[in-house]
């Protein structure tokens, strides 16, 4: 399988594992990535709400993508939101797309765009990557975290349940980690706020912490830049503004996989995780080998 | 007390011309949005419904200058659920886009710091055609909470230049011409 691919400017930068962790993923799930030339930012979330500018950048990337003849996959949420809604109004909207085509001298047939969650789950396929795991995640205990983008809104989003997701669950069970219920799988981060709003940011923040502990959950998974920014960039400040310990090591989800297929910490960059997951790492299989220590002391006491 | 003397009338078609405001006439204020939103939850001064009310009612100043409008956090929960299609994470950036311009000239004054992020971060993109997050983040700490808040900001800058999660310079992609003239085409009304 060969596919375009838009990184987005934070996957260059603070989400940088989510890029190595990406490609080294799709490497060994024969996926070949090409990064489309000299793309720009999709506005973000902070253009976001000023509709036709944050299409119209986003346009711009499709165009880029559409030169390649591929589909178009995108690691990030926020980015895969609205490059997507920016395809959806290129081909709806005469009066938007007239402007872009101007703006940009090139006339716009359209483009195939996912998230690479959707690519992994639905056209890698969990089966075929169940095949690549030689190694059982025994031990981890994690919560799937989808957030807001990845999932909603369904019109935009069509890959999953917008209230009650399994994508991401699948794929976690798929590694032989634990996945366990999680009430906050499509709750609000806060991430659009953690500038101007940061302590209503980190109560959003928090709860999810707290309802993952709970939930008995030893590491989040996550599918997007932006969350993981909040939950393991944020941790400690969030930790701070509460004045309490988090300690909950937040995956993404290309590193969980790349986990489970044997890839080794330094090319899923699991040090650039900004919660140390050392301990996590080292859990893996400790919890099997427990249990049949246990047995043979009962054989051994029987005996 | 609502004085009806006060109220624009044309308010709520000026919010459906806007890109995103195209279907605020479709709220029957069921009150769906608002208790689902996570923002709600914590602050119930942030309250979509009412909002989206006094928007139809034509209550056009006091929407414009509400506070409250800047803590949405977009995470479109009230978009998904509305029965009526209102889009209502849409039309609240329909009305924040009314706002800018109302500000801008001079018109009414927006206390929050969320549209002075948005549109550093926005000129950013104008002129690299990506985001420079060193300079706008730093920009933003300095304008809306002063030297003690860029100091403040400093260790988790520090934190991320380390892991090499953090770049200096801001990155300049090679069509930047190309982004002008999308500002320029969707700034034409």
């Amino acid at each position: 399988m060969k596919l375009a691919y838009y990184p987005g400017c934070t996957l260059h930068g603070t989400a940088r594992e989510y890029d190595a962790s990406t490609k080294a993923v799709c490497k060994a799930a024969n996926v070949e990535l090409v990064e489309i030339e000299d793309w720009n930012c999709c506005g973000a979330l902070e253009a976001i709400f000023d509709k036709e500018l944050s299409m119209g950048l986003s346009a711009r990337n499709n165009m880029k993508a559409q030169k390649t003849g591929l589909d178009l996959v995108i690691p990030c949420s926020i980015c895969s939101h609205n490059l997507s809604r920016a395809d959806s109004a290129m081909k709806n909207d005469n009066v938007f797309r007239e402007k872009i085509e101007r703006a940009l001298g090139e006339k716009y047939e359209g483009v195939k765009i996912k998230h690479l969650l959707d690519v992994m789950v639905n056209d890698v396929g969990v089966d075929a990557l169940a095949k690549k795991f030689i190694k059982q995640l025994k031990g981890i205990k994690a919560v799937p975290y989808y957030g807001c983008l990845l999932v909603r809104p369904s019109e935009v989003s069509k890959f999953d349940n917008p209230e009650n997701p399994q994508s991401l669950d699948n794929l976690i069970k798929a590694t032989g980690a634990e996945c366990l219920p999680f009430t906050q799988k499509t709750r609000c981060c806060g991430g659009n706020l953690l500038m101007s709003k940061q302590d209503y940011a980190f109560i959003l923040t928090k709860k999810l912490f707290d309802e993952a502990k709970s939930a008995g959950a030893n590491c989040i998974v996550v599918a997007c830049p932006m969350c993981h920014m909040l939950l393991d960039g944020q941790q400690a400040m969030v930790g701070k503004a509460h004045n309490a310990v988090i300690d909950m090591p937040v995956l993404y989800f290309t590193q969980l996989i790349g986990l489970a297929m044997g890839l080794s910490e330094k090319e899923l960059e699991l040090d650039k995780n900004m919660v140390t997951t050392t301990k996590l790492i080292d859990s893996i299989g400790k919890e099997e080998k427990k249990t049949e220590a246990k047995i043979e002391t009962k054989a051994e006491a029987a005996e | 007390m609502i004085k009806t003397s006060e109220l624009d009338p044309d308010f709520k078609y000026e919010i459906a011309n806007e890109p995103g405001g195209e279907n605020i006439k479709k709220c029957f204020n069921c009150t769906g949005c608002t208790v689902g939103c996570p923002v709600t939850e914590i602050d119930g001064a942030y309250n979509p419904r009412k909002i989206l009310r006094k928007a139809l009612l034509g209550m056009r100043n006091e929407v414009l200058t509400d506070d409250s409008l800047w803590l949405c956090a977009s995470c479109y929960i009230c978009y998904e659920r509305c029965p009526q299609n209102v889009k209502i994470t849409e039309v609240m950036g329909a009305i924040r886009a009314i706002a800018q311009r109302e500000a801008k000239a001079g018109k009414i004054k927006l206390n929050n710091p969320k549209p002075v992020f948005d549109n550093l971060f926005i000129d950013s993109v104008k002129s690299n055609g990506k985001w420079y997050e060193a300079g706008v983040s730093g920009t933003f700490m300095l304008k809306t909470k002063g030297l003690g808040g860029l100091i403040g900001y400093a260790p988790m800058g520090m934190e991320l230049f380390k892991k090499g999660k953090l770049g200096i310079m801001p990155h300049k992609i090679k069509g930047t011409k190309e982004i002008k003239r999308i500002f320029e085409e969707v700034e034409k009304k």
